[in-house]
């Protein structure tokens, strides 16, 4: 064999190589890329499940819920205001010290109906013990035994900083003693988390309305832009006509 | 010189990549698993953004952290490295754009990046520039794999049978 034509040989070789490798190469890409297409639709098909599998379950809601079971109310006015908080929001605090004597005001003339709406949106603050929706969930079982007022009353009174641990169930269910909770049911119904499931669905609810943050305020289905006592009687004057 | 200078930077490159790729599967991998505890706090933190329904925002919400898991995995294991690190990127660019819009409609909430976001705490101001840098340099990291997506350590170079 001269060496001229043992070079092409060689390279006539090579050029079938690379093409075997060029080939190769594209099959894997095609079915690598298959893969990935399957493996992402699947993950995305298991969050749809685990979304569709949330709303099951068994909730507990109070007899004395009003509105869909989202809330309790006081008072019995012509004029309806909803109020939604979570018990470990500081500006919802803050309306309920500013505006509270307000609305106990326009509950005792007769003019409003306030519905609280407990919300649990701020569980990421509490360090994994999702403090507002055991306070929201106790808050429930305190409307059960028909303290809801009093207790939510407490609640921010004795209001934990975000990014703290919250309150612990054992507090709960001492400040629930200290407005008149001394039954077993109260207690058992904090421990057991009985109405967790509620306040998932309260809140769910509540995005559900289109609100995304707390406290959020309506009068007569008109959200107040900003939640204060001043805002607050002119809206329930102008809803009373 | 010249040929020494390309010789090397194309011995380089496969190991720059593979930083980037162990990188985004990171980013993802985080992200994904800080949301995918509590799904409905994932849907309320989309819902926050304001641009579509609850309804939407809770299929987009439940979704996104699974799709995030997965990619982190894909990417972590090097497979089919191009096609996963396009679709980073195209994720990112919706983030990004999701973000711009929200600061652009002045809302206040937190963005929901490596937490189930949503409204933000009293007294937060919304970090939005600081979310924006960051998207981009993940982008930037996508955009690596997307441009030179052969890595080291990957599925794909296994199966390809080179050792390149």
């Amino acid at each position: 064999m001269s060496k001229g034509k043992r070079d092409r040989s060689t390279k006539a070789r090579q050029i079938v190589e690379h093409q075997r490798a060029a080939e190769r190469r594209r099959t894997v890409t095609i079915w690598t890329s298959v893969a990935v297409v399957v493996v992402l639709f699947i993950a995305g098909l298991v969050g749809w499940n685990m979304m569709a599998d949330q709303d099951d379950g068994k909730v507990t809601t109070p007899t004395a819920a009003v509105d869909d079971g989202t809330a309790f109310a006081v008072g019995s006015g012509p004029v309806t205001v909803d109020i939604y908080e979570d018990f470990m929001c500081p500006a919802c605090n803050s309306f309920e010290q500013a505006s509270s004597a307000t609305l106990k005001q326009l509950v005792d003339a007769g003019k409003v109906t306030v519905r609280y709406h407990p919300v649990a949106i701020l569980d990421r603050f509490s360090n994994g013990t999702e403090y507002s929706t055991r306070s929201a969930a106790a808050s429930a079982a305190a409307a059960q035994e028909g303290k809801f007022t009093e207790y939510h009353e407490v609640l921010f009174a004795n209001q934990p900083a975000e990014g703290s641990d919250g309150l612990s169930d054992e507090k709960l269910i001492e400040l629930g003693k200290s407005v008149g909770l001394t039954s077993d049911t109260f207690a058992d119904a904090v421990n057991n988390g009985s109405y967790r499931s509620w306040a998932a669905q309260a809140t769910e609810k509540f995005s559900e309305r289109n609100f995304t943050g707390t406290p959020t305020i309506t009068v007569n289905g008109e959200q107040l832009e900003t939640p204060s006592p001043e805002q607050l009687t002119q809206a329930v004057e102008k809803a009373a006509g | 010189m010249e040929t020494l200078r390309s010789v090397r930077s194309a011995a380089a490159w496969p190991w720059i990549s593979t930083v980037a790729r162990l990188g985004l599967a990171a980013v993802w991998l985080i992200a994904g698993g800080l949301k995918v505890g509590d799904l409905a706090a994932s849907a309320r933190a989309v819902n926050a953004y304001q641009l579509m329904s609850y309804d939407a925002a809770k299929v987009v919400g439940a979704i996104q952290p699974f799709l995030e898991i997965a990619l982190g995995l894909l990417l972590l294991i090097g497979l089919a490295t191009r096609l996963t690190a396009a679709i980073s990127a195209l994720l990112m660019v919706v983030f990004i754009a999701g973000i711009v819009s929200a600061w652009a409609r002045g809302l206040q909430i937190d963005c929901g990046c490596f937490s189930a976001g949503g409204a933000l705490a009293e007294g937060k101001e919304a970090a939005y520039g600081l979310d924006i840098l960051r998207d981009l340099g993940f982008l930037a990291l996508a955009g690596i794999l997307v441009w030179r997506p052969h890595t080291r350590f990957s599925l794909d170079g296994l199966l390809m049978g080179d050792a390149r």
